[in-house]
């Protein structure tokens, strides 16, 4: 601590006694200043307020200390009911990530020698506003674009929407939980019709069984596997299930370690749907009241992989659902016997019958936890639904202690991009451009002519940046997320300014996307601006703004509605300029009311730590469509899919078979990469990194190797390893002994390290419903670097 | 000793000469470099040293103990913490540093650590915490033992139930809980 900052604390806490001045037991005792009442003068002259954690889906409770206008401290919030006081490491040192010294200050425009500008906001929101314009007029309303991101507030997806679907009448808004989430969303729409979890957090506390499937929980979710742990410790029946393509730190902590090949979870599931049916340990009243049975589009050559030949310029496969009964489905199961699972996934076939008996076990809860092991998946949504399948058939749904619970990576993805509908087909709550009511609803609130929304979809994320390649998309404004690191195959989209395009990058500090920017506007991060995230358990959580941004930093929402206004959309964003967040607030939550999606009162979330939708009459629901829980329910006992209309308010079983990943290991490539994340850092490391603390614990990418295919290469720990896909090549240290095991014939790299982006090996094989991309499955070929 | 020097840097920071720090320790035992370890005050340390191959508990036990080679393993603080037991994920919070280099410089200043004493109603009462627990229920981790400072020693550490008589304050927050 400066001893300048000490003497205005010092002061601060003087002035909140008696105004005394220096005296050795104010500071050293805190004598006097005590004795003036309740003021603490433990606080150093900090002001403490509550906001979520900016990092995961998870959305820990933290006291933000703020003294002489700075971020100083965080503590985990004891009294928020999703971490009880605990954080994780990146929890912890959350307030770095405001000062990295080259947090972006100024609008900055790129010149044709490729040096950046300063420019005034005035000019930098005339020129994206004349941008728009001129494409719109010149190629339509579908060659301009937006890219978000579940980092976005709830306020930042909402302006979004509604400028340029209301506004600029195109559908091409999109976010990268489309990398993340959107197998989980199409897993939820086609079963339930309702996106986002039927269960929430307090399942920790009352399941007997945890089935955690492709799912790092102590590193990605570590303060919600905790609770588990401590619930274990409590309740040594408890017992805990991973189902890995690789040994993590999650697979210590497991009563049972199931590992398959990668892409072969689709064939355990339905080897235990088998063994459910064939055994009869399924809940048949449960079924006839609840459940219909649905058959989709099945043949491979007519799905494909969104990558090869005509789909890897555009892939816009649709499932066509068809009427099945349990007759028929239980058919089409028989052939996934415990043997034939065996061969696929490589699992005992003692092992498959083991996790059957768990689910089979009516006395005990359940709990399914999943996240981008199966969303990043060729075919994520069904396995979404085969999960989902499971806890249906058994009637484990809808009850405290069973559930089938879809985590998140983001702060807000189920907030701003699910809720709000930050994507290329969709409208808040539910709701989809393509459908005529949908759209009459949306148009009367925002009080536009009938008729005027766009009802063709945008591009998915994916074809986005396909058609920004090509040119079909000319302009595309980029805000909180850093797709020029993300994206997979990312060299399809290597782009030099000056290519006639205009891409707008809004962020808090340089990134690979910035650098391939024409205009870099900065933005005010977490408590630098109010906000709203939405968790993964339905809390939709309140925050104020705290601190000044740096610079002239301005919030991404707000960056917006000054375009938005300059194109003279003022009727759209007629709100106040200093208390616009309330109005806000209350304009979007009246898509939410009455539809059993309702988001509490901005008085009742600013009042609360979070409170879970549907909020009715200021009482959340944490249970969805359970009687005696939700509010929409009203059945006196078991539960009521009421969402569900075209099913006749039932959930929709499908079947789903094994279908093999896009890309498998062979001769010329013979390992498996999987991709993804380290607990030390998040997303792209372009906050975590700039913290000492968690950049010198993890500092670079490397590849994880079995250490008996690193002997056969003669390669050792930290040399330099080559690894090479059909897409490009990279060179990286090699680590034999780190926190987790990759089996023989496979290897896995983080993400994170801008330096070493593994997007250049991955591929863009895509799931056939969600367009979510598989970043953890393709072939590479691993040499001596 | 402490205590003066303290007030002495005390007295210095009440004339005006700017820039200069004041919290330069008196003298470095483990326990104020555990101090520095933090990225602020109630900020889980960094780990000072690999991972060793065994169990964190195996040293970081209920009291301090002397390691041979390698130095005085701090008491671990946690008594229920979640998840705290054989399942313990130390490493959710407490991290090694495996390298000096920065990616890019960083000018967070981290609220110091609060360096006063409890409040006492009257000469003899017992002083409430001066500062939040943050998790940190085994009192003695810090307030005895061989590595504990002289100044926040405890007198009476047989006393098991340090809560009984020192409460903690928990109302500086400006939301209503």
């Amino acid at each position: 601590m400066k001893r300048r900052t000490f003497f205005k604390s010092l002061g601060a806490t003087a002035a909140a006694g008696a105004g005394i001045g220096c005296t050795r037991e104010t500071v050293l005792w805190g004598g006097e200043a005590n004795a003036a009442g309740p003021t603490d003068t433990r606080s150093q002259g900090m002001t403490w307020m509550k906001a979520p954690c900016r990092f995961c889906g998870t959305g820990c409770g933290v006291e933000v200390g703020v003294a002489d206008g700075k971020v100083k401290a965080v503590r985990g919030d004891t009294q928020a009911p999703v971490n009880k006081g605990l954080l994780c490491v990146k929890g912890y040192h959350l307030p770095a990530v405001l000062y990295g010294r080259d947090r972006l200050t100024h609008p900055q425009l790129r010149q044709p020698d490729g040096t950046y500008k300063k420019v005034s906001w005035d000019e930098a929101y005339d020129l994206i506003a004349k941008k728009y314009q001129e494409s719109i007029d010149k190629d339509g309303p579908e060659s301009v674009g937006i890219y978000g991101s579940g980092q976005w507030t709830i306020f930042d997806g909402y302006v979004a929407l509604k400028w340029i679907k209301g506004g600029m009448k195109s559908n091409n808004l999109e976010a990268n939980a489309r990398l993340c989430m959107a197998s989980a969303v199409m897993g939820f729409m086609t079963q339930f019709q309702s996106d986002e979890p039927m269960g929430c957090y307090d399942d920790f506390e009352l399941g007997d069984d945890f089935v955690l499937w492709g799912n790092n929980m102590a590193e990605m979710h570590p303060v919600l596997f905790s609770r588990i742990l401590e619930h274990k410790r409590q309740h040594p029946h408890v017992r805990i299930v991973d189902l890995g393509t690789r040994r993590t730190p999650t697979t210590h902590y497991a009563d049972m370690y199931m590992e398959f090949k990668p892409g072969s979870d689709l064939a355990i599931a339905n080897g235990i749907l088998n063994l459910l049916v064939k055994s009869g340990r399924v809940d048949k009243r449960f079924i006839e009241e609840n459940i219909v049975f649905k058959r989709g589009i099945e043949d491979l050559d007519k799905i494909g992989y969104g990558c090869f030949g005509d789909n890897a310029e555009k892939y816009g496969f649709k499932d066509k659902g068809q009427a099945s009964s349990f007759e028929e489905f239980a058919r089409l199961l028989e052939e996934y016997t415990p043997e034939k699972v065996e061969e696929l996934s490589g699992v005992p076939a003692a092992q498959i019958k083991a996790l059957a008996d768990i689910y089979g076990d009516s006395k005990r809860g359940t709990v399914s936890l999943w996240c981008m092991g199966v969303n990043q998946h060729t075919r994520g949504t069904w396995m979404n639904n085969l999960i989902n399948n499971i806890h249906l058939l058994t009637g484990k749904i809808s009850k405290p202690g069973s559930n089938p619970f879809s985590l998140t990576g983001q702060p807000s993805a189920c907030g701003t991009v699910r809720e709000v509908g930050t994507l290329n087909v969709r409208l808040p709550a539910d709701m989809l451009v393509m459908k005529e009511d949908h759209r009459k609803k949306t148009e009367k609130i925002w009080g536009i002519p009938e008729g005027s929304l766009n009802p063709k979809p945008g591009f998915h994320t994916v074809d986005l940046f396909r058609a920004w390649h090509r040119g079909d998309v000319k302009v595309l404004w980029v805000q909180t997320t850093n797709p020029w690191q993300t994206m997979p195959n990312v060299h399809r989209i290597d782009r030099k300014p000056g290519d006639g395009k205009f891409l707008i990058v809004s962020d808090i500090y340089p990134t690979p996307t910035t650098a391939v920017a024409d205009l870099i506007l900065p933005a005010a991060a977490w408590v630098e601006r109010e906000g709203m995230f939405g968790n993964t358990e339905r809390r939709t959580q309140h925050w104020h703004k705290a601190v000044e941004p740096p610079g002239e930093a301005v919030e991404d929402a707000w960056q917006m509605v000054e375009v938005a206004r300059r194109m003279g959309y003022t009727d759209l964003f007629n709100w106040p300029d200093d208390d616009w967040h309330r109005v806000c607030w209350e304009e979007y939550r009246s898509f939410t009311t009455g539809v059993g999606k309702d988001v509490g009162t901005y008085e009742q979330l600013e009042q609360s730590r979070g409170l879970r939708w549907p909020v009715v009459e200021g009482k959340e629901t944490r249970y969805r469509y359970a009687a005696g829980h939700d509010p929409y329910v009203k059945k006196k006992e078991g539960v009521h899919f009421y969402k569900a209309k075209a099913n006749g308010e039932k959930a929709a079983v499908w079947f789903r078979p094994y279908h093999p990943p896009a890309e498998s290991p062979d001769a010329d490539y013979p390992f498996w990469l999987c991709t993804g994340r380290v607990l030390e850092h998040w997303h792209t490391g372009s906050m975590t990194r700039r913290v000492k603390q968690l950049h010198q614990a993890v500092p670079s990418a490397y590849v994880e190797m079995n250490r008996a295919d690193a002997a056969e290469l003669g390669i050792n720990d930290g040399d330099k390893v080559k690894l090479t896909s059909r897409r490009g090549t990279l060179t990286l240290p090699a680590k034999l002994n780190g926190r987790a095991q990759s089996p023989k014939g496979s290897v896995f790299v983080p993400f994170f390290d801008e330096g070493l982006l593994v997007n250049r090996l991955t591929l863009d094989a895509m799931d056939n419903i969600s367009k979510e991309p598989d970043y953890k499955k393709c072939a590479v070929k691993v040499e001596r670097g | 000793m402490r205590v003066h020097a303290l007030l002495l840097v005390f007295l210095v920071a009440c004339i005006d000469t700017p820039q200069e720090p004041i919290d330069e320790p008196v003298e470095k035992t483990p326990a104020t470099e555990r101090a520095d370890r933090r990225a602020y005050d109630g900020a889980p340390p960094v780990m000072p040293h690999d991972n060793l191959g065994a169990s964190c508990t195996n040293c970081h036990a209920g009291q301090a103990m002397q390691v041979d080679g390698l130095g005085v393993a701090p008491a671990m603080p946690h008594d229920a913490t979640p998840g705290l037991s054989d399942d313990a994920r130390c490493r959710q919070c407490h991290v090694p540093v495996t390298t000096d280099h920065i990616f890019k410089p960083n000018e967070f200043e981290g609220q110091a650590q609060d360096m006063r004493e409890g409040d006492r109603l009257y000469a003899g009462a017992p002083p409430v915490m001066p500062h939040r627990t943050f998790m940190r229920e085994n009192c003695v981790a810090c307030h005895d033992g061989l590595d504990a400072r002289e100044e926040i020693k405890t007198p009476h550490a047989d006393r098991t139930r340090c809560q009984q008589c020192h409460v903690e304050a928990v109302t500086d927050t400006s939301f209503p809980h």
